[in-house]
């Protein structure tokens, strides 16, 4: 396969970026998009120009490191799955490509494809989490949980925090992010006791990071690639009226 | 980074549960908008707009409504600022994700509604006020024969209380004097026909009347005299351009609400699969539905009368 590709390229957050245009050839439609980036990158060392930088960690689609906005789509044309698991095949030959970064504000770039979702760990440190030591693995069914309750909270904690909601929502918001973790915490008997607390300051933390607001649009969950629902979004706000009517926190 | 120091699902619950107030409002209005359907001279239509006119209940919603449609607008605009800060640079190529129908053009839909609301305003609301009256300028008009008729029938009300007994005769005279004295203008204006400018030049009609005018010459019981909603609702629509706006802006607005009872549900976090089928087709319902009944007027005015 022939292609030409259409790449975001910035120095660094201050810097002006503007798009470069590559060609790459006989690319093996069974390269996965990043080893085709790698490909590219390979021809940009031989001819001693800076490599273009993207994020990428496992490659087998469960860290969440990877995230490209690939022809007005984030992870590209495939429905659930993270870019490193999109393949050529998708493409046709003498496709022109065009290759941006996640754009939201509280995602700066670093360089290049590379953009800093340290906003989403400062949500995560508001909350996102249960305080009590454990101590030891507790004994199956030791507590019980509905089968149903059980399966939602996994479903919601398949959310690998790569950032694609934010990169396909028209605003901008975190809000299926968040939401993915105040469902899974709200769901358990172990997240109970702290749930008014937690989802009253990770939506306040969210809101001063300055991710926008959610306008029921759903592009988040069509291209979430752990496919989360957007009924967690619900059960957010839900989780939200009841910790400002009930609770005294 | 929120403009308001609310949290933004906050805004959001503020926004849906105002357009949920205001949703409740649109079919009661299509329900008196298609009281000018019966054939009735407008007597229905009429009787619906001095209702809504002159009720005191109906006067603390009007207040509550337009309250809420400033709240919803405000908080539409905050909402859309804080959304647009949130992505300062825009990608290059559009999205190509697949969204909610409608969901994407609700500050567009909503600033179509809102304009329109405005010119709605101006046309209907208004009138109510003086501010702009049924006549192509700001004048009344009234015809001498009619108005004759008025002021026989109290003198013949004023004799058959005489007759049958139930005032004395020197309360009927004074009553008659009191007649005398309040249409002294009107009399006046038919013997002398003057001032010329009031007067038509048949003689038939009172014109050029201002509302103070129009109690003067016209006597006090036209004090409480309302603009004629029916006639006034007929001539508008029977111009091809204004029901044609007024047909566009209801598609707008159907748009607008097929996302807009979606989206109530899910803020107040109302999403289950057991009645989120049940949700679609209810949004899907109103926003034809309700559209269409306003409809209903402008197409009879122009295709049946």
């Amino acid at each position: 396969m022939n292609l030409t590709l259409k790449i975001w390229r910035q120095e660094n957050a201050r810097a002006k970026g503007r798009f470069e245009t590559y060609k790459v050839e006989n690319i093996s439609p069974d390269c996965s998009f990043l080893e085709m980036l790698d490909i590219l990158n390979e021809q940009l060392v031989d001819k001693l120009s800076h490599p273009v930088c993207f994020d990428n960690d496992c490659r087998e689609g469960i860290c969440g490191m990877c995230g490209l906005y690939i022809n007005g789509r984030p992870h590209g044309p495939d429905d659930g799955v993270t870019t490193c698991q999109l393949h050529m095949r998708r493409f046709k030959d003498g496709d022109t490509i065009v290759i941006e970064p996640w754009r939201a504000r509280p995602f700066p770039i670093i360089r290049d494809l590379v953009v800093d979702r340290t906003a989403f760990d400062k949500i995560i440190q508001e909350g996102g989490y249960v305080s009590v030591t454990t101590g030891g693995v507790p004994d199956g069914n030791a507590i019980p949980i509905p089968k149903k309750n059980a399966d939602e909270a996994m479903d919601a904690a398949a959310c690998i925090g790569c950032g694609a909601c934010v990169a396909a929502c028209k605003n901008a918001s975190a809000m299926l992010f968040v939401s993915a973790k105040v469902s899974q915490l709200a769901l358990l008997p172990q997240g109970k006791p702290e749930a008014a607390r937690r989802v009253q300051a990770m939506v306040a933390k969210m809101d001063e990071l300055g991710f926008g607001n959610c306008t029921n649009t759903y592009a988040c969950e069509a291209e979430c690639p752990k496919q989360i629902k957007r009924s967690n979004i619900a059960r957010m706000n839900r989780e939200f009226m009841c910790a400002k009517v009930c609770s005294e926190e | 980074m929120s403009l308001v120091k609310l949290a933004s699902i906050t805004k959001k619950i503020t926004i849906a549960a105002v357009g949920a107030f205001l949703l409740l409002f649109l079919p009661m209005h299509m329900g008196l908008n298609l009281c000018i359907l019966r054939e009735d001279g407008g007597e229905w239509y009429r009787n619906v707009c001095h209702f809504m006119g002159t009720n005191w209940i109906v006067k603390i919603f009007e207040v509550i409504l337009i309250l809420s449609v400033l709240v919803h607008v405000v908080v539409a605009i905050l909402l859309t600022i804080e959304n647009r800060k949130a992505r300062p640079v825009r990608y290059a190529v559009p999205s190509k994700t697949k969204t909610h129908a409608g969901s994407k053009f609700m500050i567009y839909t909503g600033g179509v509604v809102f304009a329109f609301l405005i010119i709605h305003f101006i046309n209907f609301y208004f009138v109510k006020f003086g501010i702009v009256v049924e006549d192509d300028s700001d004048t009344y008009t009234v015809e001498v024969e009619d108005l004759q008729m008025h002021l026989n029938e109290k003198v013949a009300l004023i004799q058959e209380e005489m007759m049958s007994g139930k005032i004395s005769q020197e309360a009927a005279q004074e009553q008659m004097m009191a007649l005398q004295l309040e249409y002294m203008p009107f009399l006046q204006v038919l013997q002398t026909g003057q001032p010329s400018e009031k007067i038509s030049k048949d003689g038939e009609e009172l014109i050029n009347l201002t509302k103070e005018e129009l109690v003067q010459f016209a006597g006090e019981d036209f004090k409480e005299y309302e603009p004629d909603f029916y006639t006034m609702c007929n001539k508008l629509f029977a111009q091809p351009m204004y029901s044609i706006i007024y047909l566009l802006a209801l598609v707008i607005l159907g748009i607008h609400l097929f996302h807009a009872i979606n989206s109530i549900f899910q803020t107040f976090g109302l999403n289950h699969k057991k009645y989120n089928k049940a949700i679609e087709y209810l949004a899907g319902a109103y926003a034809v539905i309700v559209p269409l009944g306003f409809a209903i007027v402008p197409l009879f005015v122009m295709f049946c009368k």
